[in-house]
């Protein structure tokens, strides 16, 4: 479970979240959509721990645990998955060896013992499969040269080998195709499948429409300022934000 | 106050004075006079001062104060056997077939070698046999004053020739070991490598010693290569923290010949490696690599030059440097395309990367073209890790050590990137990665 109390982050100096809380139970699909500005990747990155984002205040707890007072890779170690707005390029770096690595680092924090060479293969080469990506494409260094859309279905070729017990998803579906978006989609669901929660934040209503969440929440100057369920996000998508009584842009 | 362009060493004559009874050859008349005069030359110039451009990154006032040094001995005999061993074992690639030739404290060691006994082989030891340096010896390639100095106090070194369309089917291994015992030395060596016409060769030499002694390796190596004849070099520099190691290599290529040199500096306190290349027939191509790793009052210094004398050459330079805390590196770089030397392909490139603000690199390539119809770039950069990248990885769960080890590594991987040579190249590189992670995983101690 996933609890975030009155959460005030600052990013340059400029306070971008201004006091949100939000409670995700285990198993639980939350969206979060909102306008240009409101916060929405800031959040991501405030969870998952980058340098620059700063806590004024507030709590975030990941199974009780104080998620704040820990380094980038002790929270994935926890169980946690950021799947990036736009994925890093990695030249020199090979996906196989960048997940083998990420992998075995995670199981020793965890304290179960390293994946072996051969079973890491097999591992791989199975999500692959299940999410119809080119084994060729794990060869490659770390998403360089890769598409728009090679990128992401290559974070939820990571995602379902590390597989994290909460997955928060920062815009995964931005500069999709159809295609692309149904891979990635299914990607969600077989995690979701499992009982793992998962944040979705969201500019369209479009991925809704494959992974169905249980709640929609809109987030607005740092803050939610409405949650409700799918039919929310279909209501954002019929009258806008202004639509709703939301400024565009608030900040 | 203004510097001298070179520094003066009154104490080197002296020494040299004392130690020449124990060199190497005292026997052989041409070369006892071929030691004094190069002496004499030195002590007529000294040392290079900063105010000399090729050594204003590497002050050699240090170098003045190391061979005024009252208790130079000629370490002939006497270095530990149970030490030498360990060296030899760390520094020893047992998964390289291949002959083996080590020298220790300057001076070869017989029960540690097995050298090249093959046909169209000729090897010969400087010790053993002086009479095969003669030539190289009297006509140096260069005759800087540091070339001088080795000439007067070369203490043994190694001759490779090949015979024309001989390729020597495994590398061969050169091992120089410094002791415990060599604190306060300077180990002159030189290596002499021909291959004729069509021959081929692959050398790879490790420089090492402990972490206490402060020891000079000063080696000079000349490389002619024939028509089609082909050359590959490795150099590892692993040697003890207070070690000054300074290698040169001259090499000459004449037509369709090719040479490739890969160069690894990981140790010593204060290293300068020097690779002066001149191509001078049509169609030679040449392939310089190297990385470089400094931290804590190291010093790292790479200069090269190639000479395009002739059209329809290729040369390539691709050097990475890794600098932490108190480490410091230049790259000198110089191209020199001769006026008929029309159809030249040269690229140069030198990356460097910085893990503290408290590290400094210089990069400093020089294109001169006198010649219109040609192709040739140079790129140099200096920069930080990038933040995006290492969030990136530690957001999949690497900590920072590794993540930074992992994007350090993938940084100087470049230089190993389409390396010819098969098998043993793997072996290399493994190696050099296992030496690099090694190198990242130690402490930094400001």
């Amino acid at each position: 479970m996933l609890e975030i109390k009155n959460l005030r982050v600052t990013v340059g100096g400029k306070e971008i979240l201004k006091g949100l809380n939000l409670t995700i139970n285990d198993g639980e699909v939350h969206a979060i959509m909102g306008p240009n500005g409101a916060g929405k990747s800031t959040l991501s990155y405030a969870i998952c721990g980058k340098d620059g984002y700063e806590v004024i205040e507030g709590s975030v707890l990941y199974n009780g645990k104080d998620l704040l007072s820990m380094d980038p890779n002790e929270r994935a170690g926890e169980g946690l998955f950021l799947g990036f707005q736009y994925p890093v390029e990695i030249p020199g770096v090979s996906n196989m060896n960048f997940l083998r690595t990420a992998l075995n680092s995670q199981r020793r924090y965890q304290g179960a013992p390293e994946v072996k060479a051969v079973d890491f293969l097999k591992l791989i080469r199975a999500k692959a499969k299940e999410l119809d990506v080119d084994p060729e494409m794990l060869k490659r260094d770390v998403n360089v040269g890769f598409s728009g859309g090679e990128k992401k279905r290559n974070e939820m070729v990571q995602m379902a080998v590390l597989d994290p017990s909460m997955a928060i998803l920062d815009e995964t579906d931005s500069g999709l195709d159809i295609d692309a978006l149904r891979i990635v989609a299914d990607g969600i669901n077989r995690l979701r499948g499992q009982d793992k929660s998962i944040l979705l934040i969201t500019h369209y209503q479009r991925l809704l429409d494959y992974v169905v969440p249980d709640f929609v929440h809109v987030l607005a100057d740092g803050r939610i300022v409405k949650t409700g369920t799918k039919d929310l996000a279909l209501q954002l998508e019929a009258k806008g934000y202004a639509g709703l009584g939301i400024a565009e842009n608030a900040a | 106050m203004t510097l001298k362009r070179y520094l003066e060493t009154p104490e080197v004559g002296k020494n040299f004075e004392k130690r020449k009874a124990g060199f190497s050859g005292t026997d052989q008349g041409w070369l006892s006079d071929i030691r004094a005069r190069a002496m004499d030359k030195f002590m007529a110039a000294g040392l290079p001062g900063p105010k000399v451009e090729e050594w204003k990154y590497t002050n050699l006032g240090f170098l003045a104060r190391f061979l005024a040094n009252e208790n130079f001995k000629i370490l002939k005999t006497g270095p530990d056997a149970a030490e030498t061993k360990r060296l030899f074992d760390r520094a020893y690639m047992g998964n390289i077939a291949g002959s083996v030739v080590v020298f220790v404290n300057g001076y070869f060691n017989p029960a540690l070698s097995s050298c090249p006994d093959e046909d169209g082989v000729k090897f010969s030891i400087f010790s053993e046999n002086p009479e095969a340096f003669r030539q190289s010896l009297a006509e140096p390639k260069q005759a800087t004053s540091l070339n001088n100095l080795n000439r007067a106090m070369v203490t043994d070194g190694y001759y490779l020739e090949i015979s024309a369309q001989t390729t020597m089917p495994q590398p061969i291994q050169i091992i120089h070991l410094a002791t415990s015992g060599s604190d306060g030395q300077s180990l002159h060596t030189r290596a002499k490598i021909s291959l004729a016409a069509g021959a081929k060769a692959k050398v790879i030499e490790s420089f090492m010693g402990p972490d206490g002694p402060q020891y000079w390796t000063h080696m000079i190596s000349d490389v002619d290569a024939a028509e089609k004849a082909e050359f590959c070099y490795f150099q590892f520099q692993l040697q003890g923290k207070q070690a000054i190691h300074m290698t040169e290599m001259h090499s000459t290529l004449l037509e369709k010949a090719k040479f490739t040199h890969m160069n690894l500096q990981l140790g010593a306190e204060v290293s300068r490696s020097e690779i002066m290349n001149s191509l001078s027939g049509e169609y030679a191509e040449i392939d310089l690599r190297g990385a470089y790793f400094g931290r804590v009052k190291q010093s790292q210094d790479i200069f090269t030059r190639i000479n395009h004398d002739k059209p329809h050459c290729q040369s390539n330079q691709l050097f990475r440097g890794v600098l932490d805390a108190g480490g410091k590196s230049a790259f000198q770089g110089k191209v020199i395309v001769a006026r008929d030397a029309q159809k030249t392909n040269a690229d140069q490139s030198n990356k460097n990367l910085l893990l503290s603000r408290k590290a400094e690199a210089n990069a400093k390539p020089e294109l001169l073209i006198y010649a219109d119809d040609v192709k040739c770039s140079h790129g140099a950069t200096v920069g930080e890790l990038d933040r995006d990248q290492l969030f990136y990885l530690r957001s999949r769960g690497l900590d920072e050590a590794a993540a930074k080890e992992l994007l350090v590594e993938a940084f100087v991987a470049e230089v190993f990137s389409d390396m010819p040579g098969g098998g043993d190249t793997v072996v290399l590189q493994q190696r050099f990665i296992e030496k690099t992670r090694g190198w990242l995983s130690k402490e930094v101690s400001s």
